[in-house]
């Protein structure tokens, strides 16, 4: 299964796309998470690896913009394994393992439709990155040198 | 009395174990498992320290800083690093960074707890300051970059750490909350705890018998002491606390986290140990403490009051294992603190001591076992919605809007609250509503009202609510209880007539 964001502008949000596409090429995806409203919207698909191209191209070819998204980053070096971020996400994609250290689950996180963890985690460990497949614009909060060296 | 059945045993037994590399440490955490399963005498006999620690979110940290003097010198009132606004204490050259302290520029993202690790790492951080000028210290500006090593003394100062237990937080408004207890989602989404519980120092010397004026900790990866009791220290109720000292030249950033909460602000994560000499079997039994014995209160922190309600008692159990029961909901937890950084603070305390490093101190001085934690004394109340609101001019959904519409006129309102036959909160519909009815030709009430409503509690501050109208840009806000009853409205006439006052 592969995850595509789909974003939808103003002129094509009042569309039935979503259902165009599952209609037109006989290809059934669940959708994982969606933001709608008037003016525009992002909408996370999971669909099967072997029809990723085939449902691209169809949403661009309704005027929709296709990215696969690359979601949240963490920054293991940042993070001193609080756990604050845990029971916040909705997905459950972040847990506390064996050691105490919290692992991250990108298969199951939605990404920036949610973004729940981002502005809870203390350490400031946590950047949600804009999805776009030429600028990866980060969200990223640190303003001191410690990390780098 | 023979060796071998000796109860008791001293500081000074175990320091000299300590020099000859033969003591026996053992973390909390394998104490009790040890007394579990081999029972109180055993573990006396086969255990000399125990180690404890904590890694948690400490604000009321902070460090002291002599910078030495400045040729020609400066005798500085108000001073910065890297943007922080830091205390100047007195005197010409020593400054206070508190951990909360908070950078000008991005006041809710870098703090005085980021400069404190980033000295413990050992970078440069900018130092502005600004004084009036005398005779002895004519200087009146510096700009200048200092590390540690520049530093003539850098100690860790913190006012109240280790705190024995905390509170765990949840939000059951119906809007998301930042505060220090973290980002707390509407209608109990989630909630946080803080704290290590079982391994909390305190919580396995709760009596104070080896720990006091004096004894030596680990303290942010390096050593320090402990010299006091901390501010609100309250033993009896345990939420015991510690004032501490240490030398943070000697410290590692490993073990001192700046931190960031949005829209509460900054703080450090302080690594907090304290060896547990086990002196005799009430120590053994004591140092046994498990989480089930360990409660704390949930606590709704959307009430905005010193007094918030305590929904029910939690053990540390239940807290550590993601899922507590309130209200017969099921909630998820998370810890805001580190237990994996609490657990290596335990085990370093261990190795020093095990490799000779450390050793024992008795305290000079016993810690207060009785004070308690007061509320400020006020002069002056402060105004609350409920001594504001009005009683609500009500309708019902079914009604017309002609009718709403006189009833606007008649009782000279601008605001009209929808409620359901049994008084519980539908929506609002304004004058300007009735406006856009006319224009629009509009007749059902439902195609004009606003549904989604911003709403304050009879016990909540004016500030706040009259913050949330301007927030939202709007007029009023209907005044419910917690089961969405609608108990009157304030609007913003009524609170600038208060202040206008």
């Amino acid at each position: 299964m592969a995850r595509i964001l789909i974003r939808l502008n103003e002129n094509v949000v009042s569309e039935p796309l979503v259902s165009e596409v599952i209609l037109e090429n006989k290809v059934l995806f669940a959708i994982l998470a969606a933001h709608i409203n008037s003016k525009g919207g992002e909408i996370v698909l999971e669909v099967p690896d072997g029809e990723v191209e085939k449902i691209v191209s169809a949403f661009r070819q309704k005027g929709a913009t296709v990215t696969i998204p690359k979601l949240i980053e963490v920054d293991t070096n940042r993070c001193f394994s609080c756990g604050s971020c845990v029971a916040l996400c909705p997905v459950e994609a972040i847990s506390v393992i064996e050691d105490l250290s919290i692992q991250f689950n990108k298969e199951k996180c939605v990404g920036s439709v949610c973004n729940i963890c981002v502005d809870a985690c203390p350490a400031r460990a946590i950047n949600s990155i804009r999805y776009s497949n030429t600028e990866n614009t980060r969200n990223n909060h640190t303003h001191n040198k410690l990390r780098e060296k | 009395m023979s060796k071998q059945n000796q109860k008791t045993r001293t500081i000074e037994e175990i320091n000299q174990k300590i020099l000859k590399g033969d003591v026996q440490v053992l973390t909390a955490e394998e104490m009790k498992k040890l007394v579990e399963s081999s029972g109180v005498e055993v573990a006396f006999k086969e255990v000399d320290v125990v180690t404890t620690g904590t890694f948690g979110a400490m604000c009321s940290s902070g460090a002291v800083l002599n910078l030495g003097h400045s040729d020609p010198p400066i005798k500085i009132q108000r001073a910065w690093l890297n943007d922080v606004e830091v205390c100047h204490p007195g005197a010409a050259a020593d400054l206070f960074v508190g951990a909360t302290n908070s950078c000008e520029k991005k006041p809710f993202e870098y703090g005085g707890g980021h400069i404190i690790q980033e000295l413990v790492a050992g970078n440069e951080v900018e130092l502005r300051a600004t004084a009036y000028g005398t005779d002895c210290y004519p200087r009146t500006a510096i700009k200048t970059t200092i590390t540690k090593d520049d530093l003539n003394q850098f100690y860790l100062l913190n006012f109240r750490n280790c705190y024995q237990r905390y509170n765990c937080a949840v939000n059951c408004s119906d809007e998301t909350i930042y505060t220090y207890m973290s980002k707390l989602l509407p209608r109990m989404r989630n909630a946080t705890f803080s704290g290590a519980g079982e391994l909390n120092p305190l919580m396995n010397d709760p009596d104070y018998e080896t720990i006091g004026f004096g004894t030596k900790i680990f303290l942010g990866g390096g050593q320090g002491y402990i010299i006091g009791e901390g501010t609100q220290h309250s033993p009896k109720n345990l939420d015991g606390t510690l004032m501490v000292k240490g030398d943070a030249k000697n410290m590692l950033p490993e073990f001192l986290q700046g931190a960031a909460f949005t829209r509460y602000g900054t703080s450090l994560y302080v690594g907090l140990g304290i060896p547990i000499p086990i002196l005799n079997e009430g120590l053994v039994r004591k140092t046994a403490i498990r989480d089930t014995e360990i409660f704390t209160d949930v606590i709704d922190y959307s009430v905005m009051r010193r007094d918030r309600p305590k929904l029910c008692k939690v053990s540390y159990a239940e807290l550590k294992s993601g899922i507590i029961n309130v209200n017969d909901k099921r909630v998820r937890v998370s810890s805001l603190s580190s237990l994996k950084m609490a657990k290596k603070v335990a085990n370093t305390l261990k190795s020093w001591i095990e490799e000779s490093q450390f050793t024992l101190t008795a305290p000079i001085e016993r810690l207060p076992l009785d004070t308690v934690f007061k509320p400020m004394r006020q002069t002056q109340e402060i105004p609350f919605v409920s001594n504001v609101m009005q009683p609500a001019v009500t309708c019902m959904e079914n009604e017309e809007i002609k009718i709403i519409a006189e009833r606007m006129v008649t009782k000279s309102v601008n605001h009209i609250v929808v409620i359901t036959p049994d008084g519980k909160l539908l929506g609002i519909v304004t004058s300007w509503d009735i406006t856009r009815a006319m224009a629009e030709s509009k007749k059902a009430l439902s195609d004009i009202e606003t549904r989604k409503i911003i709403t304050a509690k009879p016990d909540e501050p004016l500030e706040s609510a009259s913050k949330r109208m301007a927030q939202h840009n709007i007029s009023a806000l209907p005044v419910i209880d917690s089961e969405h009853k609608v108990l009157g409205i304030v609007t913003s006439e009524d609170v600038s007539k208060l202040l206008g006052r």
